[in-house]
């Protein structure tokens, strides 16, 4: 079978491609966007020593971050409806995604907490102000800037890995590519497409998050 | 009943856990000779090396590695040599395994101070046996809690593999569940997947207790260690 590449081919897949893109980037937007809810959350319970909370909080980053993903969506897909919880295909992705996430961005954000000197926080405790006002007001400030360049890392990664999504049968870009490719057998074509896609899309983020770096350090360069 | 269930299919997951520890074995065998190589080219004296170095390395890990996997399996056969689903994915792991191994060998090199490469041209060793006899025996201390922190990514990737169909553990985990449903009308899923997570966690957990002990040890001679490179950790 002769093979050319068919430019053509991809322009007019373009649309159902990216529909695709449209569903990778809402699951992953609202994934990221929880996970970093789910990173300060844990990462404050786990600085604060909560009993119980601080525990758990522990254990989940543990187990997660020990345990392939894909795994975790089937989990999450077909074992938890044994428990009732029935979540629908973009809903079980959203929260696999987030949970997956939320773990890596409670070590993130930890650290930058840590990284606040402790003089702050004994200076906090004799001036009176309680945790949550300095968990906002000190900790927050100053950690985040320390904490952002990993949590972008952190939310790439969940942009890149949405793509497991397409296991359980989502209709995100992988998917719609793979299903294109079942049908044409333009496979060639399709992962070139995708490939450049993606491509894009994390080098464009990973450029943020330089840029990011560079001005969050601003306040702290010499000249 | 549950522990029947799984007792029942015990030969069956250890077959299995077999296929997953070979492919993860083979992987990080062949993943670390790449990472080697191009992590040397990362810091090589020709700007072309470097380039092509930088590129291989942004290339494999800015993709996701599903994607750079379903590319491998489908694309093989339009050169000419279609591949089978376990070599595949011992491909594609490694191409990837490679990439991110790199950044870590190249971490440990640049960890190196300057003074000894200056120090050994002085001594009048050739650039080769500067690195045979005194940056990579340096550079193999710090590189460790990273190299098995890469893999526990690794096993944990390989699990990939059972959308190619290869028989290893979570695909045996999957007809498991597929079969039993057939039987007896009702999805043990909650409970083989969660078992599949749990076996995954206590090897995981195992090699990540390793890389910690590494690390400590690499503090106790009064090295710190190397950084993982951006988002490794996370990338399976």
């Amino acid at each position: 079978m002769k093979h050319n590449f068919d430019i053509a081919y991809i322009i007019a897949s373009l649309p159902a491609l990216l529909e695709g893109l449209r569903m990778t980037i809402i699951v992953s937007a609202i994934s990221i966007t929880l996970a970093i809810a789910i990173g300060v959350g844990g990462a404050s319970v786990r600085i604060f020593n909560t009993p119980v909370f601080s525990q758990l909080a522990r254990g989940y980053v543990e187990f997660v971050r020990n345990t392939p993903l894909l795994v975790q969506i089937f989990f999450i897909f077909f074992g938890l409806p044994a428990l009732g919880l029935k979540l629908s295909v973009f809903w079980s992705g959203a929260v696999a995604l987030t949970v997956w996430g939320g773990a890596y961005n409670i070590e993130n954000i930890r650290g930058g907490f840590l990284s606040v000197s402790k003089g702050m926080r004994e200076a906090a405790e004799a001036l009176g102000i309680d945790r949550l006002r300095y968990l906002w007001l000190i900790a927050l400030p100053l950690g985040l800037r320390v904490a952002i360049p990993s949590v972008l890392n952190t939310s790439i990664s969940v942009l890149k890995n949405s793509a497991y999504l397409q296991a359980i049968g989502l209709a995100e870009l992988t998917f719609v590519a793979m299903d294109k490719l079942s049908l044409d057998f333009r496979t060639l074509e399709m992962f070139a497409a995708i490939g450049c896609i993606y491509l894009g899309l994390v080098l464009s983020l990973s450029w943020a998050v330089r840029r990011a770096e560079w001005v969050l350090q601003r306040p702290f360069r010499t000249e | 009943m549950p522990m029947a269930l799984l007792l029942d299919n015990l030969g069956f997951f250890l077959t299995g856990l077999e296929f997953t520890i070979r492919l993860a074995l083979l992987t990080l065998v062949c993943a670390i000779g790449v990472s080697l190589l191009i992590g040397l080219m990362s810091v090589s004296q020709w700007r072309a090396l470097r380039i092509a170095a930088l590129c291989y390395v942004e290339f494999w890990r800015d993709i996701p590695l599903l994607v750079n996997l379903l590319f491998i399996y489908f694309g093989a056969p339009l050169v000419g040599v279609p591949l089978k689903p376990f070599t595949a994915a011992l491909l594609s792991l490694t191409l990837w395994g490679g990439a991110n191994g790199a950044e870590i060998v190249r971490g440990g090199i640049n960890a190196i101070g300057r003074h000894q490469f200056v120090s050994a041209t002085a001594l009048g060793l050739k650039r080769w046996q500067i690195y045979r006899y005194v940056v990579l025996p340096q550079a193999l201390m710090p590189i460790l809690p990273p190299m098995t922190g890469l893999c526990t990514t690794l096993v944990q990737a390989t699990s990939l593999a059972s959308l190619l169909g290869v028989n290893e553990f979570f695909r045996i985990a999957q007809i498991v569940v597929e079969r039993t449903t057939m039987q007896s009308g009702h999805s043990p899923a909650f409970l083989i997947y969660g078992f599949a997570l749990l076996v995954y966690f206590a090897i995981c957990s195992a090699l990540t207790w390793l890389s910690r002990y590494f690390e400590q040890r690499l503090q106790k001679t009064g090295h710190s260690a190397i950084a993982a490179p951006r988002g490794f950790k996370e990338s399976a």
